[in-house]
């Protein structure tokens, strides 16, 4: 047993009579162990985000408001797969004295890194730009795009993707 | 500073970040597993080399994209070689559990009492040697190239910085150094699992190391159907 005095069991490596200690730090090493290589792992799937999607953009677009304006996302082609080269376009109605928008990709409870796509305009308050929304291995599909309209605040558009 | 260096700046943070925040959780249970599976050496050595493999293979990665300024095509190009190491990480962590266990004499079958010939013979012999510190520097080149969301968002700016800049050679120098620091902010955090999992004095207990290797069994399994499914 773990925590036993068992000097008679055969073992390559010498045994040492364990403490109150060393059964506790033993305990919490296990525990540690199996948080790093089952629960983290597990977490990072399972966890649903699915309730959060407030855009199908496969099939469309999507409209938020800010500030009084609609700030309306599409994203081309359709289905949107991750990996690919994607159009990302922004149409701003109600204001036009705004600086340009940009988006920032990212995943709903997981870190990225800084995935940025800077948008130009296209006159009469449209702005497209393209960006790449990657795969993440752990299988999770549901993604976030933060449009930022600069001194007016931010909106965030949450979808599934293709992968 | 420049943007170059700005954006060094924002990747090396970012690596850190992503570190604690994700890498722990997808490419810890790998550091993990090589760790216990270090019997009675130190550490730190064997996980340098790793991660000084893993950051090469990085940096050689940010060059090409730094030259082509094309992710989505440099990426599904090497789409199949990374579905290959997700599945060899799969199975080395499979295999160094059971040897580790003492569950399949791999030194017997591999090592100590024949010399096979043939790639995939000589290749599992390689496997059961595992425990030599100087085998992690290819095993980090080649488990560098595991599909990760961080690495691909920092690549798409390695491409990024490509395009922008005139020279190829130099498209190539800051791609492969944007990658390098990227790495390098990742390195702490899984010095720091695998420094805690690689208590010696805790190792040298029976039990452990039995639960140790069914965890790392349990983790290979992970692996090889998450690269299956790739």
């Amino acid at each position: 047993m773990l925590c036993s005095d068992d000097k008679t069991k055969s073992h390559p490596v010498q045994m040492r009579s364990p403490s109150r200690n060393t059964c506790l730090l033993s305990g919490l090493w296990i525990g540690m162990l199996f948080f790093f290589t089952m629960i983290l792992p597990i977490t990072a799937q399972a966890t649903d985000h699915s309730r959060m999607i407030n855009c199908d953009v496969h099939h469309g677009t999507c409209t938020q408001k800010l500030q009084g304006m609609d700030i309306i996302l599409d994203i081309s082609p359709k289905p949107v797969k991750a990996m690919t080269d994607l159009k990302f376009t922004i149409t701003l109605t109600g204001e036009q004295d705004v600086s340009e928008p940009f988006i920032d990709l990212g995943m709903p409870g997981m870190k990225m890194g800084p995935n940025r796509v800077l948008l130009k305009s296209n006159g009469k308050g449209i702005y497209s730009g393209t960006g790449t929304i990657v795969r993440c291995p752990s299988g999770k599909r549901i993604w976030k795009a933060t449009v930022t309209v600069p001194d007016k605040g931010s909106v965030e558009f949450i979808f599934d993707v293709i992968y | 500073m420049s943007s170059i260096e700005a954006l060094y700046l924002t990747f090396l943070t970012t690596g850190f970040a992503v570190g604690f925040g994700h890498c722990i959780g997808m490419c810890g249970p790998i550091v993990v597993s090589f760790s216990l599976n270090l019997k009675t050496k130190g550490v730190m050595a064997p996980n340098l080399l790793y991660h000084v493999g893993r950051i090469s293979t990085y940096a050689v990665l940010g060059g090409v994209m730094g030259a082509t300024g094309a992710f989505t095509r440099i990426t599904t190009g090497i789409g199949g070689l990374q579905k290959g190491a997700m599945i060899f990480a799969g199975l080395i962590i499979i295999l160094m559990g059971l040897g580790m266990g003492g569950w399949i004499p791999l030194g017997q079958i591999f090592g100590n009492y024949c010399r096979p010939e043939g790639i995939i013979a000589r290749s599992f012999r390689k496997l059961s040697s595992i425990q030599s510190t100087a085998a992690f520097l290819p095993l980090g080149l080649l488990l560098g190239l595991l599909p990760c969301g961080p690495v691909y968002t920092a690549l798409i700016a390695a491409a990024g910085l490509g395009m922008e800049t005139q020279n190829t050679f130099n498209a190539v120098l800051s791609g492969m150094g944007l990658m390098t620091v990227f790495g390098i902010g990742t390195v702490p955090s899984l010095l720091m699992v695998a420094k805690l999992s690689g208590m010696g004095w805790l190792k040298s207990r029976d039990i452990i190391y039995k639960i140790g290797s069914i965890l790392m069994i349990g983790v290979g399994i992970y692996f090889l159907i998450k690269g299956l499914r790739f």
